[in-house]
């Protein structure tokens, strides 16, 4: 029983001594510092942070278009300085997740530094309203445990009056819809103006006759006329009737080659019987009756 | 007994029809006999889909892409190289050719070796950058199996991949980890519409040269995932270019590998038979294949008649047309009915040089092995020529490219409304037919008015 006991603690121990050993044999930073000196200015002067060790910094650092951001730090595995084969700082974005990286300059001792501007990042890193994550990737051959953490957050600050640079690629999806945009259709004018001005043009009718009875004018000829030469007078007026009886039913259903023949027996009609009733109206004038 | 000949002869022809929707003859291009035998699962299930592989060295005298100018394969499966390139009958410019007559290319490159500047220039001309050592291989601290390569990281764990977009199809997802040993990593132009990744390395991936190393890396051309380990390059005429970086991800040893993650990662077997039969069957256009059946259109009616006349060869403006499109998807070994990937669209463009309407199609039906797309719209008002199109050009599916022309015509005289209709014309009509009466009661009134005393003496006084 005792002897169960032990092993149990023993392995206890083991458990909770494993990270300690893990941790001894996994990589990591220290003695970190971001800088960002803006061009021109002088020696000491922009922003410079350290990081703690395998940690991130809590405050956001901003590039400006001039600016050159700079990190530095000693990687180390376990305990030791150590140089190893990748030390990247990884920058994503974290909405679309797009990723790159930009590699340290590694000394044997394990001490790194890299330098970036705006130049280096990419055209769509420049127009982010978010600030970028920023990553240390360290790590190396072998059986140590790679580090992979937050360093700090990145934010690409440009001022208002550059253009924000945009990267046009083509790319096979779907496009916006069009619908064409149809001409209006004809207006008509409001009704009451269009029914007063066919009222004026139908009141003609009533003026004229009006002036012709108030110049006399009558059919007193009428039975006279008709007493005469009764077929030649009936059929002229009712050729006449008939002709524009025609040009109605073309304006409202008829064809033109409907129209000619029937326009042409009229029309005979109407010269023969009219020359007929114009010799009487003429035997009338050689009467003296009008 | 006849007919006995004839059903055996059609049960060949459907055992034959049941695979790729171009064909079954399978070119592979292994220069080292003795390697057949590590990929031999991998080629077993290619001939198992209906594939008649035919292995050759690129050595070989007999070996060509075309026989009497025809293609003599319909796919292409090519093992990486041992030599300086794979020899004058199968040249970048070979290759190409065999691709503009519509074949399809496997090629897998390895990160064991040193890529030939051949088959460089062969990716350069199709947009896919190799880096200028040729010698690269990815390697990743965070995804590596740990049975296989505790100390150089370079079998890769990686995700099967899943949709490339939002509105893509996905033709390579599952289930399971992916096992890619050495893998020589490529990069994608980014100009060129009509390539595609299908594998990216991890975000903490990057290459490096083995035989140039100086202990760490200082210079990359690209990492994470702007490493392409497997794309795809579509033509235009649907030929598919597929590119593997890891030919080593195919041999037995891979095909059923138990593989762990560092840290506290689980022990799992490999799905990589599984990704080889996606990626052989999508690279020999087994999937993704799209086929147009019926297309119709014609004037939009309120009662189902079938007077209406199908596919007109005239329109006049602003008529209500309906058209339709049948598609259907190559699976496997038959066609089903094609659904639409979310967040796209099938579009039917009605154009005259431009587009006057661009209008998504919407499912309105469906066949055993086809589904119909349709919509209604009003023909514009302008007449010309036009055409109804479809160009339905995606990642991963063959191209649906389509043109009918019709004639638009305007209004003949008759179509238009009559002109008692028109208030506005009412004015003149009123007009035509008071000149009209006048003219008769003008005709009656001096045939038979008799001469006033006034009328005379008027003139008297005048």
């Amino acid at each position: 029983m005792q002897l169960w006991h032990t092993i149990l603690q023993l392995s206890l121990l083991a458990v909770t001594a494993a990270p300690t050993a893990a941790a001894a044999s996994a990589w990591g930073f220290t003695d970190a510092t971001v800088s960002v000196h803006a061009k021109g200015a002088g020696v000491g002067s922009g922003l410079k942070e350290n990081i703690p060790d395998n940690k991130a910094l809590t405050k956001p650092v901003s590039l400006g278009s001039t600016d050159t951001l700079k990190v530095t730090l000693t990687a180390r595995e376990g305990r030791s300085a150590k140089r190893a084969h990748q030390v990247f700082l990884l920058l994503q974005d974290p909405e679309t997740g797009l990723d790159i990286s930009y590699p340290f300059n590694v000394k044997d001792n394990g001490k790194s530094r890299v330098e970036l501007t705006q130049k280096d990042l990419p055209v769509q890193f420049l127009s982010l309203s978010d600030p970028l994550n920023a990553k240390l990737l360290i790590g190396s051959f072998g059986s140590s445990e790679a580090y992979n953490g937050a360093a700090f957050k990145l934010a690409v600050t440009r001022s208002p009056d550059q253009p924000v640079p945009t990267v046009e690629v083509s790319r096979y999806g779907k496009l916006p819809e069009i619908h064409h945009i149809f001409k209006d259709d004809p207006q008509n004018p409001p009704i009451v103006i269009t029914l007063a001005f066919v009222a004026m043009v139908l009141a003609t009718l009533p003026v004229l006759a009006g002036m012709w009875l108030f110049l006399g004018a009558n059919v007193r000829h009428l039975p006279n006329a008709l007493k005469a030469s009764p077929i030649p007078h009936t059929v002229f007026l009712g050729s006449l009737l008939s002709l524009e009886g025609i040009f109605f039913l073309y304006y409202q259903s008829w064809t033109l080659f409907q129209v000619l023949p029937a326009v042409a027996v009229a029309g005979t009609v109407a010269f023969i019987s009219g020359s007929r009733a114009l010799g009487e109206v003429q035997g009338r004038r050689l009467d003296g009756l009008r | 007994m006849r007919w006995c000949l004839s059903l055996l002869l059609f049960c060949f022809l459907a055992v034959v029809n049941a695979l790729s929707s171009s064909g079954n003859r399978l070119l592979v291009v292994l220069e080292d006999a003795t390697e057949k035998e590590s990929y031999s699962t991998f080629l077993g299930d290619l001939e198992a889909r209906g594939y008649n592989p035919v292995v050759e060295s690129p050595k070989s005298d007999k070996l060509s892409l075309f026989e009497l100018g025809e293609r003599a394969y319909d796919h292409v499966l090519l093992f990486p190289p041992r030599s300086k390139g794979f020899g004058p009958s199968l040249s970048p410019k070979n290759i190409i050719e065999f691709m503009n007559k519509d074949g399809n290319v496997l090629l897998a490159l390895s990160g064991k070796s040193t890529t030939p500047s051949a088959i460089s220039s062969l990716l350069l001309e199709l947009d896919l950058h190799l880096s200028t050592d040729r010698s690269s291989m990815v390697v990743d601290h965070f995804n590596y199996d740990i049975h296989s390569a505790a100390e150089t990281h370079d079998v890769l764990l990686l995700q099967r991949p899943g949709q490339l977009r939002p509105d893509t199809k996905s033709f390579f997802d599952g289930e399971g980890v992916l096992a890619f040993p050495s893998a020589a990593p490529h990069t994608l132009g980014d100009s060129n519409p009509l390539l595609a990744p299908i594998l990216s390395a991890p975000v903490t991936a990057y290459s490096y040269n083995p035989k140039e190393d100086f202990g760490s890396v200082e210079d990359v051309v690209a990492s994470g995932s702007q490493l392409a380990l497997v794309s795809a390059m579509q033509a235009r005429n649907s030929a598919r270019f597929t590119l593997l970086g890891s030919v080593e991800s195919l041999q037995d040893k891979w095909f059923s590998a138990t593989v762990k993650a560092p840290g506290d990662g689980k022990e799992s077997e490999t799905a990589n038979r599984d990704f080889a039969k996606q990626l052989t069957a999508w690279a020999f256009k087994e999937t993704g294949v799209l086929k147009v059946g019926k297309i119709e259109h014609h004037l939009a009616q309120d009662s189902e008649a079938p007077s209406v006349e199908l596919n007109p060869k005239i329109y006049r403006i602003k008529n209500e047309t309906v058209f339709s499109i049948e598609v259907s998807e190559y699976k496997y070994d038959k066609y089903v009915p094609f659904e639409v990937p979310e967040n796209d669209a099938l579009q039917l463009e009605f154009t005259m040089l431009s587009p006057f309407h661009r209008l998504d199609l919407q499912p309105s039906g469906k066949t055993e092995n086809s589904s119909i797309y349709s919509t209604k719209f009003t023909v514009p008002d302008q007449h010309g020529i036009f055409s109804f199109r479809v160009n339905y050009k995606r990642p991963f599916l063959t191209s649906i490219e389509e043109k009918h022309e019709v004639t638009v015509r305007h209004y003949a005289h008759d179509e238009y409304p009559r002109s008692w209709k028109i208030s506005g014309g009412w004015v003149w009509i009123a007009g035509l037919w008071s000149v009209v009466a006048g003219f008769l009661a003008f005709v009656i009134m001096w045939l038979y008015s008799a001469p006033t005393s006034t009328a005379s003496t008027t003139k008297k006084t005048q």
